[in-house]
């Protein structure tokens, strides 16, 4: 507005974001924009609690919050702010030497690290991780940002190989790795509300690298599922220009599935429906990997007698919008089938029809703001939602908010339903990038 | 002992961040000699409560300063460019202030 | 870094110490379970009982000179010496489960 239009435009924030914002305007080439700081929270507050704000002080600059609006739109500006300013900007590739300590020391200072010892990326090391592809190291691999709204990084394959390293992975993993940071999705996105994510790997890669799709999947017991997904981790908070509390990351009590992204394996083998990535249109012999962003999860055993009211109630209190995803140990996945509900389409039409709750439960929701423009377009199903009564039961969520996958030993008849959903291309670093990555062209 | 030796020894490694795009600098707008008797659009970004934000702002300056005209507008979705709304603002407009981000 | 990687270093072991491993003598087979008497321990995990019921039922169709006796262990997770001291008097020979 600003820049383009010609007005002098105040930005409103809560505090707790001022040095993301700071952070902001300065790579956007406008360093001291015109900012004024509210405090947190605001989400849930009545209006009289707002007028406070108004009335209040500025809850980062100090003095009054409208006193500090006005001084913003009416003191005149020096000439470098009419100017703004820009400057071009890269990452080195070497590091000043130094010892092993102080190089550790380094890594976790600049925030390169999840504060777990690293293995520290020398010549050598990111020369073997490159054996792990056919791909030229300069090659670019994909577009990097911590959320919407912010500024997009890139990375090429000795980058990624430079994070790969670091996380312990080794040269067989690389593939996976590379078509992780390739898909536009982060494992460390920035939202507040601290998602953290879930990665599903399909295909024949899983067995040739040795990936756990059985016992203890979604646990710390295997090379491959650890190691790829703290690369992911790793490699999204360094490639997209950080992961800092306060900074570049707002989820406020964070997620402790972040630690390895949650990666595990489908297990294919012992499904009864077909493998995620084919339900998603790829061939069974390609090998893929999906990226989900969940929050929560609740878990039970088995379909039992009363298994409908089980299922409508654990589903009732997740959020509408955030979609669902089902992580069924193949006993499950039998029980399921057992019940005519025999692949993920089903599942979904099931919840649908029987996981409804109050329009007005339905609308009380953060996440209302992410569909207005779609109910008053008139977009459906959202319209029609919009239009019904408080008490009408409405489906909580939708046939295309619902996922399957399997995985597990089969030591019980475990499963988890799990707050969370692949991300729609708009809020990914790159809309162009299919849902579901392929391996095979990282190989 | 070796492992001091090791630990003692320079090593160089590896840059791990990616690539961060050009900045291309963006002069701010003037500042305008006073507001009163100017329009100051307020624009609800679509986050939670920014309306209600919004509207009791408007409600300050009608009661504070009734010489600066107020419209609360909003913008089109919180994550995207809203260029109709921009146009109106500087066809119509003299200042803005935008929010809560949140 | 190449003499770093191939140098060879002495670590220390992770693993904490496990418990001394006693020997448990196994009790001697029966020379027959004709008319001897079985008991069924049903150990108290989900259906463990029915699993039981089912063993007895089959006992019962096929080797009727086999008696056979459904105990519940009082729980699963601790030793239940009232039971195994019953089975030792009036016993000769269990089966306990299931072990899920």
């Amino acid at each position: 507005m600003e820049s383009r239009y010609g007005i002098p435009t105040v930005g409103v924030h809560v505090h707790v974001f001022a040095r993301l914002v700071e952070s902001t305007v300065r790579t956007n080439g406008m360093p001291r924009a015109r900012q004024a700081f509210v405090p947190a929270p605001m989400f849930n507050q009545p209006p009289a609690v707002l007028r406070g704000y108004v009335e209040g002080d500025d809850a980062v600059h100090g003095g009054p919050f409208m006193e500090r609006v006005f001084g913003l739109l009416t003191k005149p500006l020096a000439d470098e702010d009419l100017r703004g300013s820009g400057w071009d900007r890269s990452t080195p590739r070497l590091l000043e030497p130094d010892t092993e300590a102080n190089l550790h020391e380094l890594f976790r200072q600049n925030h390169w690290t999840d504060y777990l010892p690293i293995v520290l990326p020398t010549e050598e090391r990111v020369e073997a991780m490159l054996a792990g592809t056919s791909r030229s190291p300069d090659e670019v691999v994909g577009k990097h940002r911590p959320t919407v709204g912010m500024e997009v990084w890139e990375s090429t394959v000795e980058k990624v190989a430079v994070n790969a390293v670091m996380a312990g992975a080794a040269p067989e993993h690389f593939p996976v790795i590379l078509a992780l940071c390739s898909s536009g999705d982060t494992g460390r996105q920035s939202s507040m509300s601290s998602m953290g994510n879930m990665v599903v790997v399909n295909g024949p890669i899983r067995n040739e690298i040795g990936m756990n799709s059985g016992i203890g999947a979604m646990g710390p017991y295997n090379f491959a599922n650890s190691a790829i997904g703290r690369a992911f981790g790793i490699a999204s908070q360094n490639l997209q220009g950080g992961s800092v509390p306060g900074l570049s990351y707002g989820g406020s009590q964070g997620c402790n599935l972040s630690y390895n992204c949650c990666t595990f394996a489908e297990n294919e083998e012992r499904s009864p429906f077909q493998p995620y990535h084919v339900y998603r249109g790829h061939r069974p012999e390609e090998s893929t990997v999906s990226v989900f962003y969940v929050w929560g999860s609740v878990w039970s055993e088995h379909l039992r007698e009363h298994w409908h009211e089980k299922l409508v109630a654990m589903m009732s209190g997740l959020e509408p919008l955030e979609g669902a995803l089902f992580v069924l140990d193949p006993i499950v996945a039998r029980e399921f089938c057992a019940k005519g509900l025999d692949s993920q389409e089903r599942i979904a039409e099931w919840v649908f029809e029987n996981v409804r709750i109050p329009a007005r439960r339905y609308w009380d929701h953060i996440m209302l703001n992410m569909v207005r423009e779609q109910v008053e377009g008139g977009v459906e199903p959202w319209a029609s939602l919009s239009q019904a009564e408080p008490d009408e039961l409405v489906p909580l969520f939708q046939q295309f908010g619902v996922n399957v996958v399997v995985a597990g030993g089969e030591t019980n008849g475990h499963f988890s339903i799990f707050q969370g959903a692949q991300m729609p291309p708009a809020f990914r670093s790159d809309p162009n990038v299919p849902l579901v990555a392929p391996i095979d062209p990282w190989r | 002992m070796g492992v001091a030796t090791t630990t003692e020894r320079k090593l160089t490694v590896l840059d791990p961040r990616g690539y961060p795009p050009k900045v291309d600098a963006r002069g701010m707008a003037p500042a305008l000699e006073t507001l009163q008797g100017k329009k100051l659009f307020l624009v609800d970004i679509g986050f939670e409560n920014s309306n209600t934000f919004m509207a009791q702002l408007h409600g300050w300056f009608e009661d504070h300063e009734p010489g600066i005209q107020t419209e609360v507008v909003r913008w089109r979705d919180q994550h995207n460019p809203d260029p109709e709304l921009c146009e109106r603002v500087a066809a119509e407009g003299d200042a803005a202030i935008i929010g809560v981000g949140t | 870094m190449a003499t770093a990687v191939g140098q060879k270093l002495t670590v220390l072991n992770p693993e904490g110490y496990p418990p001394k491993v006693d020997a448990t003598g196994m009790a001697p087979a029966l020379e027959t379970l004709q008319g001897k008497r079985l008991f069924l321990v049903d150990v108290g995990f989900e259906n463990s009982n029915n699993f039981m019921a089912q063993l007895q039922g089959w006992f019962a169709e096929h080797e009727p000179g086999i008696r056979t006796e459904v105990v519940r262990m009082r729980d699963q997770h601790q030793p239940d010496p009232e039971l195994y001291g019953r089975i030792a008097a009036e016993g000769d020979a269990a089966i306990i489960g299931v072990g899920t």
